[in-house]
């Protein structure tokens, strides 16, 4: 890194250089890296410092095939739902490119969406312990810490919650992992090395999503 | 007060105010935290043992215990391939989805289509997801989506 940042300025550098990354290389993340992800982790916040987190480590390329099939599956029966509802048309109106919308509407009904959780060298699967008052909010914390430290190393990371979002799949990915009652499965926080840059994504202008004293008051003038 | 007794005005109203909560809670991804709903009666009614080759054998047999039960009046089915869409008249929970629609909420659980799905995922190894719940004429119709193998380990 040749410029030089204050802190405020490489934190946000990081932020804004955060992506949601689905195509990895084959090299392996290594224990090093690994570790400055989850001690990010483990620095969150949580409700009454209850800590609820707890991590498996998936890198068996067997069970990173299973974790792939299960998000694969959940995703395909999703977004099938959406397609035959037709509300799947309505969410991508704006995409007026035939062969473009084809092309999404295959991957998304297709689970393909989220199968490439088997391509990911590194699967963290994060828990979150029942019995404490804020887990889904201690736990998402965690979570973004691991892909902000993710992007400060170069890595690419993705959050994905396909294969737990259903009861249904939670439950077999629970059974695959052997995840006691107590616990829940959040998300899997799939990590590798980029094989190619990626843009942003668009976000809403902070007009759009600040208010004044009161909902409904734009706090900022509308961005020219 | 045995079991038989209890009012449905009251045990809807608590299952409306229970899926009224996920609802607030979970927004649009409530419907997925709830897919399970109906699998203690499904494995005290032993309907998992439901023997069935068919989709229509399965939803038969799913609609006349619910029948016997008193629960609905009758469900209808029809299967267009991969989509099969069910007509449940007169099921003792419909007021929950008339508050849903009268919030302005799509209603998002129905325990005869969680049923019906069990059973098919249970008897055929058919995935099986809820698309819709609509309610139409005072009747609930469900579109289900089949899928032909189990795409999950």
């Amino acid at each position: 890194m040749s410029e030089m940042y204050t802190l405020a300025e490489a934190t946000m550098q990081v932020i804004q250089d955060r992506r949601s990354i689905r195509d990895y290389t084959d090299e392996p993340i290594s224990e090093d890296d690994l570790k400055m992800i989850l001690e990010a982790a483990r620095q969150a916040p949580s409700g009454e410092n209850a800590q609820p987190w707890r991590f498996v480590i998936v890198r068996d390329p067997e069970a990173r095939q299973r974790l792939g099939a299960i998000a694969a599956g959940g995703s395909g029966r999703r977004f099938t739902a959406e397609f035959v509802t037709k509300k799947m048309h309505d969410r991508f109106a704006g995409l007026q490119d035939e062969a473009k919308r084809k092309a999404v509407f295959d991957k998304l009904t297709s689970g393909n969406v989220s199968a490439f959780l088997a391509n990911a060298p590194l699967s963290i699967v994060v828990c979150g312990k029942k019995d404490v008052w804020d887990m889904p909010y201690d736990t998402s914390a965690a979570i973004e810490n691991m892909l902000l430290m993710v992007t400060g190393l170069g890595l690419g990371a993705c959050w994905v919650i396909a294969p737990c979002i259903d009861m249904r799949d939670e439950e077999r990915l629970k059974d695959l992992l052997h995840v006691p009652e107590g616990f829940k499965v959040i998300s899997i926080v799939a990590v590798g090395h980029p094989t190619r840059p990626h843009r942003p994504r668009p976000r809403m202008a902070l007009d759009e999503l600040v208010f004044d004293e009161e909902w409904g008051n734009p706090y900022y003038e509308e961005e020219a | 007060m045995s079991a038989k007794n209890i009012s449905l005005e009251y045990a809807n109203s608590i299952m409306y105010d229970l899926q009224k909560a996920f609802w607030d809670e979970r927004g649009k991804g409530a419907r997925f935290r709830v897919t399970t709903v109906g699998r203690e009666y499904f494995r005290d009614k032993g309907l998992a043992q439901l023997k069935a080759d068919s989709v229509a054998e399965i939803v038969d047999g799913i609609g006349n215990i619910l029948k016997d039960e008193g629960i609905v009046a009758d469900v209808v089915h029809e299967q267009d391939d991969r989509l099969l869409r069910l007509t449940v008249h007169g099921c003792l929970h419909r007021d929950i989805e008339r508050r849903f629609v009268a919030k302005g909420v799509e209603p998002f659980t129905c325990v005869p289509a969680n049923l019906v799905v069990m059973a098919l995922e249970e008897a055929l190894e058919h995935p099986v997801e809820l698309a819709e719940i609509k309610v139409e004429n005072g009747s609930c119709e469900l579109l289900l989506v089949l899928f032909d193998t189990r795409q999950t380990p």
